[in-house]
């Protein structure tokens, strides 16, 4: 193969990129400078060399604790807990919570089988018992899905025979959104948990 | 909504061709197989975008054919202004058509309607409004209690909207619980997906209930009328404890709490969940004076062929009802298998409770009995329609 189908291959294989795409990446690159083409493979050696989950909440991380966890303007009393890191990019993206995460590494699927051994939950109760009363709140901010809410239900339990107060994100309907293009489900929802004005 | 066109490519037998469908109706004749049932599973293949036949989409295609196609116009019931066959505007009408193409090649199913792609096909089922009669709707009263919770759940799909969402969402909920169960999870690890089939169950339960209840003295006088005078009742008997006399959604939600609760041991050793819509029974009765008979047990063929007929004239009361048209009636030569008596009071009763557009399969001119007067005739040979 040559290096040219090699690397169109490799592209090819991300989420979200074709053939088609991939073909055009790879032509992009070998018109561009050299040292664009070097650039990219020096970070993305990086990426794969320097980065690994945060000893502390799991969180992509390229030290031993992450960026968030040493960060010491964060609120130590409330811990985030969210399924992968992806979703830490997510949540801290909207500048609204200054505490700290914890990264499960999915969520409770015992069709694939996955149990909460298979995730970070003694993790978690290691943390919240190791903070001797500090945390004192828990985010359970798992998917809306099936999963994601009887992997929220299982961590409810759990947290709080240790103390802290569980809370789960609200749902509803989504900002800058229309009525009339909101599902039946999502609108039950938004509904039931509607807040006075 | 009547079918103004039709069109099929690479389906079963069937010639590849496009049909203009007159607005009454049509009569279908020829000999068996020869692909009178085929061409009445393609018009009901846009209606649930699977064969009701059971059969997997792949053994539809022709043999050497990469997939098929099928699609449909549909114009409303009463042409508006008095207008000619012929006269539809034709941006009007293609805004009313329906199309799926399945491939072979990776199982890929596209729907459009008005030629825009559907994201879901849940987006796009029951959009012909079509109600369809065969010979096999005997099995709905005779069979297992699976074949009636499919009838319900393609029924309440097409006509309750969320029906379909929640019934999903109950299924999905309850192969992870099982699955819980089968792998002998703590206890703790099959309770989390308790409000995972209760929330969406319960909303099962309440539409199924509703639904029955709703439409319990229609099947009393379908079910007289029918069988010439003789008594009959429809039931639910929902697969938790108790009866499903509930005020409310949230009522049928704590029944199957607490029926859950119960049950804890006995599914714990069965390694599945024992009780819910899963095993929700639809029973009928024949009545007499002083007994009542459960006729999938003990009825004759021919009181099961009209509890399955009633059933079916329920069917094209909610379309009716549900999407404000008069159902296509679809009829697969359902008159062979009924005496006589049975036969001249449904064709009866069909003349005057369903009068939209008539699609009816039958061997000879003279098994015809429909509509005779006015249908006009397509002739299947082969897989080939002609006028």
């Amino acid at each position: 193969m040559s290096v040219i189908d090699e690397v169109v291959r490799h592209f090819g294989r991300l989420p979200g990129v074709g053939p088609k795409t991939a073909t055009r990446l790879v032509h992009h690159l070998m018109k561009s400078p050299p040292e664009e083409g070097r650039r990219l493979a020096r970070s993305i050696l990086a990426l794969v060399e320097r980065i690994r989950p945060c000893s502390t909440c799991g969180n992509f991380s390229e030290s031993e604790r992450c960026a968030i966890c040493s960060d010491p303007e964060r609120d130590r009393s409330v811990i985030c807990v969210v399924e992968t890191a992806v979703d830490v990019r997510s949540i801290d993206g909207s500048g609204q919570f200054r505490g700290l995460y914890h990264v499960l590494g999915g969520r409770l699927s015992p069709l694939d089988g996955v149990g909460p051994e298979d995730l970070r939950v003694d993790e978690l109760v290691q943390r919240i018992r190791g903070s001797e009363g500090e945390v004192r709140e828990v985010i359970l901010a798992t998917n809306p899905s099936v999963e994601g809410e009887a992997t929220a239900v299982y961590l409810e339990e759990l947290v709080r025979s240790i103390g802290p107060r569980v809370t789960r994100l609200a749902r509803g309907i989504p900002v800058g959104s229309d009525l009339e293009y909101v599902d039946h489900s999502t609108l039950a929802e938004a509904l039931s948990g509607r807040r006075e004005m | 909504m009547r079918l103004s066109r039709l069109g099929v490519v690479g389906f079963r037998n069937l010639r590849d061709a496009t049909m203009a469908v007159p607005l009454e109706g049509v009569a279908i004749l020829g000999a068996n197989a020869q692909g009178k049932t085929n061409l009445l599973e393609a018009i009901h293949y846009l209606e649930i975008f699977r064969s009701f036949r059971g059969v997997p989409d792949r053994q539809l295609v022709r043999f050497g054919e990469e997939g098929f196609r099928v699609s449909a116009d549909l114009a409303p019931e009463t042409p508006t202004g008095g207008e000619e066959e012929g006269t539809h505007d034709h941006g009007e009408a293609a805004k009313d058509s329906v199309a799926v193409v399945f491939r072979r090649d990776g199982g890929s199913k596209r729907v459009t309607l008005g030629g825009q792609p559907v994201e879901r096909l849940a987006d796009a089922i029951g959009s012909v409004g079509s109600v369809l009669f065969t010979p096999d709707d005997v099995r709905l009263v005779s069979d297992g209690p699976a074949e009636r919770r499919r009838y319900l759940d393609i029924l309440l799909s097409l006509n309750v909207s969320g029906y379909l969402d929640a019934l999903q969402r109950f299924r999905h909920g309850l192969s992870q619980r099982n699955s819980a169960l089968r792998e002998g999870r703590p206890e703790r690890e099959v309770r989390i997906w308790d409000e995972a089939i209760i929330g969406p169950g319960a909303q099962v339960m309440w539409t199924r209930a509703v639904w029955i209840r709703d439409r319990a003295q229609a099947f009393r006088s379908y079910y007289r009328e029918i069988s010439g005078g003789e008594s009959a009742r429809i039931h639910y008997a929902p697969g938790i404890s108790g009866t499903a006399e509930w005020a409310d959604r949230s009522a049928a939600a704590e029944d199957f709490r607490r029926s859950l609760r119960r049950t804890a041991d006995r599914e714990r050793s069965t390694g599945a969940t024992v009780v819910g819509p899963q095993r929700d029974e639809l029973r009928f009765f024949a009545e007499s004076p002083h007994r009542s008979r459960d006729v999938r047990a003990y009825g004759s063929g021919g009181e099961r062929r009209t509890a399955a007929l009633a059933l079916r004239l329920l069917e094209a009361d909610t379309v009716r009802v549900g999407r404000g048209t008069e159902p296509i009636l679809l009829l697969d030569d359902v008159f062979g298998e009924l005496d006589e008596g049975r036969a001249g009071r449904v064709l009866e009763l069909l003349e005057r409770s369903v009068p939209g557009q008539v699609l009816i399969t039958a061997p000879r001119e003279s098994d015809l009995r429909l509509r005779r007067e006015v249908l006009p005739r397509w002739f299947l040979r082969d897989g080939e329609v002609t006028v």
